[in-house]
């Protein structure tokens, strides 16, 4: 297996790494409304996986810009701009004063992340496929 | 639906008639009966029947026609004339102004209705009804600006109609609101068609008025909110208490919509505005809170509501079914049973089917622990500022003098003194001991307490040191010369000392912390100010005071903040640890003790704080019948669970604002709200208290917009606009506000008064009409108001203000009063059946400001004397003991008390302000020359918000936009 293989392999481990990471979000919001947990240990518990969630995502794109795979790159790199903004402002993590009043929004962004790691699963998973085939070609 | 009239006129009396369901009214002096309501003024003498609108020739000649008297002329009153109003022409004057309004008020009254201004006197109101509603209401239309000209004059008929509104005591009007409930009640049932009444779909009669043009009737601030009208069979007592005075709860619409599309269609904000554990005030005819004292307390298995009036009894008494999830419970034994006199119970006197607001004295199943005392953690900045503002000697001298005050009744309550600079001062104040000694601690990375004990003692046991301690306190830090403030470390050291048992850390520090945790730095960067960035300065600059607010409230601690500073302390950031621990903040801007004024405001309002019975260990929880659900929640709490509120240290006359959403549609004919806040008082027993309100449902929205609270809407849209604010920028918080009111009013003009198209009128509901105004107040509010001149700590102090005061003083906050005294009526500022009478308010505007004359602008927190330039020397001696105005200076100011009456009627109404309202504050006063300190006048010119400001809109231009906006969005 070539250099592009290992890289998706790689990265398809990522993106399913992330998407139980969101999931796990998800259900903790969930948790939160039906008074499972108290805003305090949710946030205390969520916000240790924030940056490592961020710095995950920010590798694998930098491993995509170093291979040179461009369009795996330019997939992700908003949504690196998108985190790194918001730790330049100073809200990416969970405020546990605010949280009830922030819930929906940040509901709201787990499922869209859900749904953007999803999808680069499996463009990843295809890819690596692609890679496979040519190699063995 | 006739309702008894509230006030008669002397030797009057109402008599029911059970025959004709009404009541008709006797003259006890002679006999005679009649069914039209007497309208004899109660003013001057009982006999005086004829009424007399305009003020008799022989009164002041300038005044003579007011309507006439262009505004030129009114500036130029020459002095002897002022004269003889002032002091020898009242009593010719002002009566035949006072009678005419009385005549026309009380008609207006017994409607229910909002009284009305007459013709000619203050404002005139304009109606239009498009229904066709009842002729009196109708009145001519616009009158010309003149016609409140008159009113400057100041013995025209206008200062006597305002007076019959303005002076409306409180007591009185909740009393009245009582009284349209029980009518409504009432006829219903003498006629026994149970739900006859409750058949009509309009609960509340709905009356358009316009405003454009229109002066606003600023004595109605004071009107009763919509009264809750449910059918007369929803309790199962009749008692007049069943719904709670709007001082504790009160909801922005009077009627609940069956479903969420139609609240939304309607554009109407549905929230609980609440101050539950409000102040009881004798002096407001308040009534205590009754408690129910045998403990047994009767709850819903499923919803664990609260039994309360509005419940039904099932299976002959022994069950009752939850008026809010409909389970059948089972009675409890003793529920019928009186326990101190060990005798069956009527069941129908129990308190808590009598009255809306009760507590219950709750058991041991209501205990995570045993009930604390109440614990004061003092942390005293002593810096160099500090002591040489004078702030630590005061603060210890008010200490010293409320140690008696401090909730104490079971000599349980601790207190624990830290002094900061630098470094941390700890006090040992060993029981016994007549002396304290102190322990530095200089780390302030790893905060740790010098000693196990006598740190934080037991205030009876270590009176003489406490005691030796306060007096030397001062001294003690006289020359020091360190500058820097170590709050954040000596907060963490008070959490450490209290947090095993909760209670409240009371800090006064009079610079920002520069050392140790949670230091901040002075970011107030002018060239912010104006731009869209501004609302960083109204967020916290640093996390810590936020993660330390979780840990306080987690260990039931709260942190009320007393901030002195003469620069820049970040009141934004500071105020992060009241608003999540249930504190408060208070500003002292520029404190110096060696002021008399400024040590004796900031000692009353620690002392009040000091010796308020505060509530320890609080939540509350609103519950609701099945299908609402709470949403959001504003006010100084932390919100542990999508219901739960946790207040550490609940204190009084703290205000919520707690917005609902329908998640299913209602299907029952009537809902329940009840609030609960479980809290320890400060002697050491468990309560619950209790307040349960009904609304009606409906499926109209003519209903709901006949329904709402303008007081209420007001006070929800200040808090939406505080978060906007915060969330995104002070622009967006102005237009929310604006927009919220646009969209109400359009959806008005198009739904209910069904008129399309573009209008030259703007068509508000009766009970809205001062909506607009107080929105425009609100815009134009500290806390929001457009401009780069305002600091970002008075801002931020304003916001904290907007979000926490009871609608009370929240009202005078947003549209402060405005007398005019040099032209007071008579019987102003003696004393009256309801303690000193208040001159009648006038319109918030420039235009009322003469040059000779004297006026008092108050908002609750500030109050401006303003002085005229042309004053006359007598009103000048008599009032300020001064030969002349020349010789008056601008500023803070203690009004001397002077041996003639007018000063005693002055002295008389300033006090009365000071005391109107619930809270802490004791305002102070400021002398404002009306020619000179200029920011000094345009600080009490921008309370006229009915004038144009900078480039801010007056009223008329603001009604102009919102007029724009409804039309352009019809
Ligand atoms: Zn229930």
């Amino acid at each position: 297996m070539g250099g592009e293989g290992w890289l998706f392999l790689f990265a398809v481990l990522m993106a399913a790494v992330l998407l139980f990471t969101m999931v796990f979000f998800i259900i903790m919001f969930s948790d939160l409304e039906c008074d499972y947990i108290n805003p305090i240990d949710l946030c205390n518990k969520l916000n240790q996986f924030v940056l490592p969630e961020m710095i995950a995502h920010a590798f694998l794109t930098l491993c995509f810009l170093l291979s040179g795979q461009w369009l795996a790159f330019l997939l992700n790199a908003p949504l690196v701009g998108y985190n790194v903004n918001k730790i330049m402002s100073k809200n990416h993590m969970y405020d546990a004063t605010e949280i009830f009043r922030t819930l929906s929004g940040h509901k709201k962004e787990s499922f869209i992340k859900l749904g953007f790691y999803l999808v680069s699963f499996f463009y990843y998973l295809y890819r690596m496929i692609l890679a496979l085939i040519s190699e063995s070609d | 639906m006739s309702a008894q009239p509230v006030m008669l006129p002397q030797g009057w009396e109402a008599r029911w008639d059970g025959q004709s369901q009404a009541y008709y009214y006797v003259d006890q002096s002679s006999g005679q009966s009649q069914w039209e309501l007497p309208t004899a003024p109660s003013y001057g003498s009982p006999d005086a029947q004829t009424p007399v609108t305009a003020p008799p020739a022989s009164a002041a000649p300038t005044a003579a026609s007011p309507a006439a008297a262009p505004r030129a002329g009114r500036r130029h009153y020459p002095t002897a004339q002022i004269q003889q109003q002032l002091y020898g022409g009242y009593d010719q004057a002002q009566q035949p102004g006072l009678q005419a309004p009385m005549q026309a008020g009380f008609p207006d009254q017994q409607g229910g209705q909002q009284q009305q201004q007459q013709p000619g006197g203050g404002g005139p109101v304009q109606y239009f009804t498009p229904a066709g509603m009842d002729g009196s209401l109708q009145q001519p239309g616009i009158q010309p600006p003149a016609g409140y000209a008159g009113q400057q004059g100041g013995v025209g008929p206008g200062p006597g109609a305002q007076f019959s509104q303005g002076q409306q005591p409180v007591d009185a009007m909740s009393n009245q609101f009582q009284q349209m409930n029980m009518g409504y009640k009432g006829p219903a049932q003498a006629g026994g068609a149970a739900a006859g009444g409750y058949e009509q779909k309009q609960l509340h009669p709905i009356h358009t008025v316009n405003l454009i043009g229109m002066q606003p009737d600023v004595g109605a601030l004071d009107s009763p909110p919509p009264p809750y009208l449910i059918p007369p069979n929803a309790a199962v007592t009749q008692s007049p208490h069943v719904q709670p005075d709007p001082s504790y709860q009160r909801s922005t619409l009077a009627t609940m919509p069956m479903t969420q599309s139609l609240l939304n269609k309607s554009k109407l904000p549905l929230a609980l505005v609440m101050a539950p554990y409000r102040s009881f005030r004798e002096s407001d005819g308040d009534m205590p809170v009754p408690v129910v004292e045998d403990s047994v307390i009767a709850r819903c298995r499923r919803c664990r509501a609260y039994i309360n009036p509005f419940v039904t009894f099932i299976e002959g008494g022994n069950r009752w079914k939850c008026c809010m999830c409909g389970l059948s419970n089972e009675v409890p034994q003793l529920f019928d049973w009186d326990q101190a006199a060990g005798k069956p119970a009527d069941r129908w006197a129990r308190k808590e089917l009598n009255h809306s607001v009760v507590e219950f004295i709750a058991p041991t199943e209501y205990m995570v622990r045993p009930p604390q005392p109440p614990i004061y953690a003092f942390i005293i900045d002593v810096s160099q500022t500090a002591v040489q503002s004078g702030m630590v000697a005061t603060a210890a001298r008010t200490i010293l003098e409320n140690l008696d005050n401090l909730p104490n009744a079971d000599k349980r309550t601790k207190i624990a003194i830290i002094a900061v600079s630098t470094s941390l001062h700890f006090f040992s104040l060993p029981p016994g001991s007549a002396e304290a000694s102190m322990l530095v601690v200089p780390d302030l990375t790893d905060v740790f307490l010098p000693k196990p004990v006598d740190l934080l003692v037991n205030l009876n046991e270590s009176r003489p040191a406490i005691e030796s301690l306060l007096n030397r306190l001062s001294d003690m830090f006289q020359d020091s010369h360190i500058v820097g403030n170590a709050l954040g470390s000596a907060l963490q050291a008070a959490h450490q000392l209290i947090g095993k048992y909760g209670g409240k850390i009371i800090a006064l520090t009079a610079s920002l912390p520069t050392v140790g945790e949670g230091a901040l730095k002075a970011r107030d960067d002018p060239k912010l100010l104006g731009t869209s960035k501004e609302s960083s300065l109204l967020n916290a600059a640093s996390s810590f005071y936020k993660t330390f607010a979780i840990e306080c409230s987690k260990q039931q601690v709260a942190v009320d903040m007393f901030l002195f500073s003469a620069s820049y302390t970040d009141v934004a950031t500071l105020s992060c640890l009241p608003r999540y621990t249930a504190g408060q903040t208070y500003l002292y801007p520029g404190f110096n003790a060696s002021r008399s004024e400024d040590a004796i405001k900031f000692a009353t309002e620690f002392g009040r704080v000091l010796s308020q019975p505060i509530g320890l260990e609080a939540v509350i929880r609103v519950r609701a019948t099945r299908g609402i659900r709470m949403s959001a929640f504003h006010g100084n709490f932390f919100i542990r669970s999508t219901d739960l509120l946790a207040l550490p240290v609940v204190p009084l006359d703290q205000n919520y604002v707690i917005e609902l959403q329908l998640e299913d549609d209602l299907k029952s004919s009537t809902v329940v709200i009840q609030t609960a806040i479980l809290h320890t008082t400060c002697y050491g027993e468990r309560r619950i208290r209790v307040i349960t309100q009904s609304m009606s449902t409906t499926d109209s929205i003519a209903e709901l917009y006949a329904s709402a609270d303008q007081i209420a809407i007001t006070s929800y849209l200040a808090n939406k606009a505080v978060e906007k604010s915060m969330t995104s920028s002070l622009d967006d918080a102005r237009s929310l506000v604006t927009n919220r009111l646009s969209e109400m009013l359009t959806v008005y003009k198009n739904q209910v008064t069904s008129s399309a198209g573009a209008s030259a009128q703007l068509a508000v509901p009766d009970n809205l009409k001062l909506l607009p105004l107080l929105a425009c107040g609100l815009v134009k509010h500290v806390g929001l108001r457009e401009g780069a001149s305002i600091p970002p700590d008075l801002r931020a102090y304003a916001q904290d203000l907007l979000t926490t005061l009871p609608t009370q003083s929240l009202v005078p906050y947003i549209h402060p009063r405005f007398y005019s005294l040099h032209n007071m009526p008579p019987e102003a500022g003696t004393i009256g059946e309801h303690g000193v009478i208040l001159p009648p308010p006038m319109n918030l505007t420039s235009e009322r400001l003469e040059r000779h004359g004297l006026f008092l602008i108050e908002d609750g927190q500030n109050m401006f004397l303003w002085v005229g330039h042309e004053a006359v020397p007598r009103l000048v001696q008599d009032v300020f003991d001064l030969p002349a105005y020349a010789d008056l200076t601008g500023g803070k100011f203690t009004l001397p008390q002077l041996d003639n009456p007018f000063s005693q009627r002055v002295n008389a109404i300033v006090a009365k302000t000071r005391e109107l309202r619930r809270g802490v504050y004791r305002p102070h006063l400021y002398v404002v020359k009306s020619d000179a300190e200029p920011a000094l006048r345009s600080w009490a010119l921008s309370l006229l918000i009915e004038d144009r400001m900078d480039h801010m809109s007056s009223y008329a231009q603001y009604l102009t936009t919102v007029k724009n906006k409804v039309n352009g969005s019809s």
